[in-house]
């Protein structure tokens, strides 16, 4: 059993892109994050001959940037003593970029990676998608207003304290997700001054100001936000705005792949995590990108279990 | 961009970095002559040219025997060269005028076609059924229409920085970053001034300062002519829908109209709306705005009216008075060439553009030919040498080897969105919040800039503010913490 360290793999540790592709894998799981680690967790050896892909440079997905944060503890122990079932072949800063499934003609399904080296092709029987999301920015909910510098996403806002700056001196976080009010912590702590605030309708979470966010001011950078709270508008003077509504699906890359995809644009599984494509199952955000943490942990678990030649 | 304050000495210089400005300076490159360019942003194509409908227009609706008219007609002639030497990615999709009701149906005979016939074009009409045939996805309802067989779509950003590296090639000098705040008109010389306490001497300046073209005349106190903005504003799908035509409603006095059109780099446009408003700088969009797009191209498009868009953005047209092109020598002084007014169809007018101001002052200052003119600019990198490298921007599949052509190319970006419209990262569902790191890191890496000076488009608009001394890693202690919390 290898350690997964959580800093980040050197290229020496990267296979060359000749020995890819040696025969076809039992399986092969695109993203590395809970869902993906879950399923590695519990199916172990017993899944075959595996590879899992990932865009990052370490294990974890979008969730690792948060870590190990106050109320991430769980996720945070996770993963820190995740081991690598033997055996299994572990390739970061590779993204998939497209997917060909089986046919007459080739009875495996094929998977098109680019990392360093260049882009090549991955075949194996069972494909386990798990390549969770990106976060919405302000553009996919069209909110009105100015384009300013100062506007991110919680991960853009924590990988950038991450690398040791300072993304702006007054925030606010607009969200009540767990993942939203802890980015405002970590803000915080940085030094920043942090105003949370999210929808009425949302999750109940305690948030400063409850409201909707209806416009976006100044120019160049970020001077305030507009919110209605309680049919009046308020004005808040940030020079930082955090937009922490959650993940959309990661299924661009699917595109032409003929995987069936739900009205909101997340992959459509059955309730045994399996696509429209036999052999092509999906899990963690990249079925449902409202999820909770817990739940994708399940899914891979789950999955673990289902796949021909898993663990049952 | 290095320069001293001492002053610089050229015959010519142009204000405004525009597609306008830039296809000038590309045409007086192919004078023996010294020529520069000076723009107030830090990168080309930053004003109306970045926010339009990217339409190359064949002027067929235009005003028969304006200067626009006649401009867009030439220019007509001069794209299929123009785009093979300069590599522009350009569709020639055609455009499909539609008319939704008998009214319209008449007005498109009655107005329409004599109007293109006027300007020398042959609008093909289209019974429903051919429509239909040829782009299934517009509305079931329309009742007929127009084919604009030449009409197409290009990438305006890469128009724009083509024109500019083409002079440069030529040997054109470009001041980014340069803002000019005074003109002293002196009998054979005039003087620029700019913000940043430079001075340039030229003994012809061409006002090519788009919707600021007016404030720049009356520097050199030339009050001769106004423009007021028309803000349009656009949205954009990622995917194509497929559309595949520029679909075109019957136009109304005040503007074109709310059209649907493909984008040459992937998705659909939308828009744009037509509001005259009063400050020069509100790109701000709005919620009756975009409501107005949806409005306007369901009636076109009707799967268009609930579709999800990744991006929402507006440009500002500058509308002149005199409701043509205004290009003359300024009031005060022959040596001062205003190119203004270019409200609706300044892309696709701008090979022409570019020829006939360059022709202006090639015989106005007695110019000859270059000898050694290089026609074209050399062939881009194929698409296996961009291939190299990990993906970066995970959304858009744009890679590492992508990035770094951009940043090594003869006009790097000098700013994220710059490096946006180079590379296509950026561009797609999380718009550039995942790979932002990365690209801040590979600018500082290749162009040493340090990331706390990095701007996102304007000046002023930095995206860190300083240094963490402090945090620079999570204490381990963290750890501890969080297990009691949970
Ligand atoms: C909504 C909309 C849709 C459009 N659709 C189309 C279309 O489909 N097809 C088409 O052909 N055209 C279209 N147009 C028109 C087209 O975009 C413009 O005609 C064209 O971009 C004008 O170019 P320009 O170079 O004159 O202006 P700009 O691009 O604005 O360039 C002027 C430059 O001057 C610089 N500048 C200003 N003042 C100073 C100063 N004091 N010092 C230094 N620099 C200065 C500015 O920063 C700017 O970069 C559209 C326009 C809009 C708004």
């Amino acid at each position: 059993m290898r350690k997964v360290q959580m800093s980040a793999y050197t290229l020496e540790d990267m296979p060359l892109m000749e020995d890819l592709h040696e025969g076809d894998y039992d399986v092969a799981i695109v993203g590395a994050g809970l869902s993906a680690l879950s399923l590695l967790h519990s199916g172990g050896t017993a899944l075959g001959r595996t590879v899992v892909l990932d865009y990052q440079e370490q294990v974890g997905g979008l969730l690792r940037y948060l870590l190990p944060a106050d109320g991430f503890g769980t996720e945070w122990e996770l993963l820190r003593d995740f081991q690598l079932p033997a055996g299994v072949r572990l390739l970061l800063q590779t993204t998939a970029v497209g997917l060909l499934p089986a046919n007459d003609a080739e009875p495996t399904h094929t998977l098109v990676v680019r990392q360093r080296q260049g882009t090549t092709q991955l075949r194996a029987r069972q494909v386990v998608i798990a390549c969770g999301g990106v976060e919405r920015p302000r553009e996919h909910d069209a909110i009105p207003g100015t384009r300013p510098a100062g506007v991110m996403t919680p991960v853009l806002a924590l990988q950038l304290l991450a690398q040791g700056y300072l993304p702006g001196r007054r925030a606010l976080v607009y969200g009540d997700s767990r993942y939203a009010l802890a980015t405002a912590r970590r803000l915080a702590e940085a030094g920043l001054e942090v105003i949370t605030a999210a929808p009425a309708s949302g999750n109940g979470r305690s948030v400063r100001l409850c409201g909707t966010l209806e416009e976006i001011c100044g120019f160049p950078r970020l001077t305030a936000v507009r919110l209605l709270c309680d049919q009046q508008s308020v004005e808040v003077e940030v020079d930082t705005l955090i937009y922490a509504t959650g993940l959309l699906a990661g299924t661009h890359w699917l595109k032409g792949s003929g995987v069936a995809l739900t009205a909101a644009g997340a992959i459509a599984v059955d309730a045994h995590y399996r696509t429209n494509i036999a052999g092509i199952y999906a899990i963690g955000t990249v079925v449902r990108p409202g999820l909770d943490h817990e739940d994708s942990v399940r899914m891979g678990k789950e999955v673990a279990a289902l796949l021909p030649g898993g663990v049952s | 961009m290095e320069m001293t304050s001492i002053d610089l000495d050229v015959d010519i210089l142009v204000i405004g970095g525009g597609v306008v400005g830039c296809a000038i300076l590309r045409e007086l490159a192919r004078y023996d002559a010294s020529i520069a360019l000076l723009e107030q942003y830090p990168d080309v194509c930053e004003g109306t040219s970045k926010a339009n409908s990217a339409i190359v227009h064949t002027g067929f609706d235009a005003r028969p025997g304006t200067l626009e008219a006649r401009l867009l007609a030439e220019a007509r002639q001069l794209w299929p060269e123009v785009i093979a030497r300069l590599h522009i990615p350009y569709l020639q999709t055609g455009a499909l005028m539609v008319a939704l009701n008998e009214q319209e149906q008449a007005t498109i005979a009655r107005e329409i076609v004599p109007k293109a016939a006027a300007n020398g074009i042959t609008l093909q009409p289209l019974s429903r059924a051919e429509i239909l045939e040829a782009a299934p996805y517009v509305n079931e309802r329309i009742v007929g229409g127009v084919l604009v067989e030449g009409e197409g779509v290009i990438d305006p950003f890469w128009t724009t920085r083509a024109y500019c590296e083409h002079a440069l090639l030529n040997g054109a000098q470009l001041f980014l970053g340069e803002r000019v705040n005074a003109i002293e008109v002196g009998p054979r010389r005039l003087r620029v001034h700019t913000e940043n306490g430079r001075t340039f001497s030229a003994a012809l300046v061409v006002n090519a300062a788009g919707l600021w073209a007016d404030e720049v005349a009356r520097l050199a106190g030339d009050h001769s002519f106004k423009l007021t903005p028309r803000k349009g504003e656009f949205l954009i799908t990622e995917e194509d829908h497929g559309v595949a035509q520029i679909i075109l409603p019957v136009p109304s006095e005040v503007s074109k109209g709310i059209l649907v059109t493909p984008i040459v780099f992937g998705g659909v446009l939308l828009g744009p709306t037509a509001e005259d408003v009063s400050d020069k700088r509100d790109l701000a969009t709005t919620t009756a705005g975009q409501q107005r797009i949806r409005e306007g191209v369901g009636r076109l498009v009707p799967a268009m009216t609930t579709v999800s868009t990744v991006r929402q953005f507006a440009g500002l047209r500058a509308v002149s008075s005199t409701g043509d092109y205004i290009i003359r020598p300024s009031t005060v002084s022959e040596r001062l060439l205003h190119v203004a007014g270019i409200r609706s169809t300044g892309l696709s007018a701008s090979p022409a553009i570019g020829h006939y101001v360059g022709t202006l002052v090639g015989e106005t200052l007695g110019l000859r030919l270059r000898t050694s003119y290089r026609e074209a600019l050399p062939e881009p990198l194929s698409e296996a040498a961009h291939e190299d490298g990990e993906v970066v921007c995970l959304c858009r599949s744009i890679t590492r080897g992508e990035i770094l052509a951009a940043l090594r190319s003869t006009l790097p970006p000098q700013t994220l969105d710059g490096l946006k419209r180079r590379t296509g990262a950026m561009l797609g569902e999380c718009q550039g919040n995942l790979c932002l790191p990365r690209l801040i890191a590979l600018f500082q890496q290749e162009l040493g800039r340090d990331p706390l000076s990095l701007e996102k488009h304007a000046p002023g608009s930095r995206l860190l503010v300083e240094r963490l001394t402090h945090l620079g890693s999570v204490p381990a202690h963290r750890c501890e913490r969080s297990k009691r919390g949970q």
